[in-house]
């Protein structure tokens, strides 16, 4: 049976910085603003609720007197992504391309 | 990377993982400047050694105090990189561990150093070889693989040559494990 893709996952620019964050240990807000090729206000936007649902850590600091916000992705996070990724194979054996 | 009125397809899905899961693994940092800064140093200290050996100074081993200046911008350094890095990835942390347990070790030769007449070249040498090599592996750069393969190889010419050759033995090993590798790396750093 095919399961529901995660719909807080299945979204271009919160997949984006999940895939990200599952292979690094932590990233700066400006280095997922650059990687992803989003706008601050969005980026910010969608932190927030993979922050809400627990997927990842946000840290805000400040370096000198500029503000600082380091992501981390969580054990849920990690678990969800993971859960994701096996219904998306799950859903290419039912449906080829 | 804006919201798009239709929703992604599993194909869409499975490309963007991949596009961002190969940016992300090209961001283990590639620091030539330790390799750069060791190998001069610890290249500068043998040949040192080699000649005041040659010219009968009865302290040879004194050269080897350029290192603590070494240490020093070592610490000042990689504490400056970790405060400023965008990111850190799993591959950093390991070898940031690997070359702790290194310095670890090293320090430790060194403070016991004595129980073994000062024996040490060439067991120092070979502990070099192993985080030489594992970094050429995670960097994916096999100059430095090879390094730690010459590193090895001199560790092991040490063991059964005389005090002053096994300084030449360590001449090599460091502009061939560190030096070579050290500007190969920084040039394709620079490439990049």
């Amino acid at each position: 049976m095919f399961k529901d893709l995660d719909p807080l996952l299945h979204a271009q620019l919160r997949l984006a910085v999940m895939s990200l964050l599952m292979s690094l240990e932590s990233a700066e807000f400006t280095f997922l603003k650059e990687k992803t090729n989003s706008t601050a206000g969005n980026l910010s936007v969608q932190l927030d609720k993979l922050a809400e649902a627990g997927y990842i850590s946000l840290e805000k600091t400040f370096r000198g007197k500029k503000p600082l916000t380091t992501c981390r992705i969580t054990p849920k996070g990690v678990a969800a992504f993971e859960q994701y990724v096996n219904d998306l194979k799950q859903y290419l054996n039912h449906n080829p391309l | 990377m804006e919201p798009t009125a239709n929703p992604m397809t599993a194909q869409e899905s499975l490309d963007l993982i991949t596009r961002m899961i190969r940016q992300a693994q090209h961001n283990v940092r590639q620091s030539s400047f330790y390799f750069l800064l060791w190998g001069w140093v610890v290249g500068l200290a043998h040949a040192g050694a080699y000649l005041l050996i040659l010219l009968n100074y009865p302290r040879p081993y004194l050269v080897w105090l350029i290192t603590i200046p070494a240490w020093l911008v070592t610490f000042y350094k990689s504490w400056r990189q970790d405060r400023t890095a965008r990111i850190v990835s799993h591959f950093d942390h390991i070898n940031w561990a690997l070359w702790i347990g290194f310095g670890i070790c090293i320090f430790t030769l060194i403070a016991f150093g004595y129980k073994i007449n000062f024996q040490l070249n060439a067991v120092i040498l070979l502990v070099c070889a192993l985080p030489t090599s594992v970094t050429g592996v995670i960097l994916r750069f096999k100059p430095l693989v090879w390094g730690g393969v010459c590193f090895w190889l001199c560790g092991i010419a040490s063991f059964l040559l005389p005090a002053s050759w096994q300084h030449l033995a360590g001449l090599v090993a460091i502009v061939s494990g560190y030096l070579v590798p050290g500007y190969m790396l920084r040039n394709r750093s620079n490439n990049v």
